[in-house]
């Protein structure tokens, strides 16, 4: 009885085996060793990619990274006392929690606003100068 | 097959296209071409695909010459190289496959047309093992494409040879259980060669 390569004594060949690995060889077409090396001669004639810029990613990174941060830390700080006072009251309510009152100020979220819409103005204009710089815009 | 391909030349093709010189990855191609199509047709059992993904195999190893570290040969390398294009192109375009149980059973003992009949076999064989469960299916492939050689098959596959040995014995059983009719004449036939005057 046949058996197959490397001692697997137990692999008896079956007729199933036998069909399988008897398959005549399939012949790569013509074109086909042309057709890789006009590929790879594209590749290497290609650019090679443009890095990431990290050096001028960096402190885009840090400040977003600051200000989520920053904005976390507000959030806990104002949302706690409220928290807290809801315990404390005893209250089962789903209401949404009250944050301090300074936080309800009317003039309050306007400024929040504006602190929004300017670091967004300041981050895309960081952006395109950036671009701008190489050569993008 | 890669007995007679010889190391000291890939070796050598590497080491020149490494240096800059792109057309040395020809030699590479032209003695590597066979196999890698040869085993992508076993993949997905489509002759234009097979050319496809053994071209998205010379493409990486083109890429990642560099990181061929020779200790190992470099057919090893680029037949693990190959199987991980040919497993990852092939989830993201599978091939067309029924479930096993679906396979349509090989045609009865044949009558007239024998040699038609043996390849009508054959075919929906080879054809079931694309419809067996993913971690059986490229054992059985990488198996046969190895000429049987287990070893060199759990090497492309990166696995130990237990676990490729277990996996192959499973696939060989949910085969078996498929063909129960070819492993009935495969029983036949040996008892007729190993007691000659009786029947089975």
């Amino acid at each position: 009885m046949n058996r197959t390569k490397n001692g697997s004594d137990e692999m008896e060949l079956s007729r199933i085996d036998g069909i399988l690995a008897s398959e005549e060889p399939l012949m790569p077409s013509s074109g086909f060793l042309e057709s890789v090396m006009e590929r790879v001669r594209e590749e290497a004639a290609a650019p090679p990619p443009i890095p990431f810029p990290w050096k001028r990613a960096i402190p885009a990174v840090l400040l977003t990274a600051g200000i989520f941060g920053w904005a976390a830390f507000e959030l806990v700080r104002l949302g706690l006392p409220a928290a807290g006072s809801l315990a404390a009251a005893g209250s089962a309510s789903l209401a949404m929690p009250h944050f301090s009152a300074a936080a309800m100020q009317p003039l309050e979220p306007a400024g929040w606003v504006a602190l929004a819409l300017g670091t967004s103005l300041l981050s895309w204009l960081l952006a395109r100068r950036l671009a701008g710089r190489s050569g993008l815009l | 097959m890669n007995a007679a391909i010889s190391a000291a030349e890939d070796l050598a093709d590497v080491s020149r296209v490494l240096a800059g010189d792109v057309a040395a990855f020809e030699g590479i191609v032209r003695r590597w071409q066979g196999p890698l199509v040869n085993m992508a047709w076993r993949y997905s059992r489509d002759r234009g695909r097979a050319e496809e993904l053994a071209q998205e195999a010379f493409l990486r190893a083109w890429r990642g010459l560099g990181q061929w570290r020779r200790e190992s040969s470099f057919s090893t390398w680029l037949f693990a190289l190959a199987a991980n294009v040919f497993r990852s192109e092939l989830r993201r375009f599978p091939t067309v496959t029924v479930p096993l149980e679906e396979a349509p059973e090989p045609s009865g003992p044949p009558t007239q047309h024998r040699t038609l009949s043996k390849e009508l076999n054959r075919g929906a064989v080879r054809r079931a093992v694309l419809a067996l469960p993913r971690r059986y299916r490229e054992p059985v492939v990488l198996f046969y494409f190895h000429e049987m050689d287990l070893a060199a098959a759990a090497r492309t596959m990166g696995l130990p040879e237990g676990t490729m040995k277990a996996r192959l014995s499973r696939a060989r059983a949910l085969l078996r259980r498929r063909f129960p009719q070819l492993e009935a004449e495969h029983a036949e036939m040996e008892f007729g060669a190993l007691n000659p005057g009786k029947e089975a």
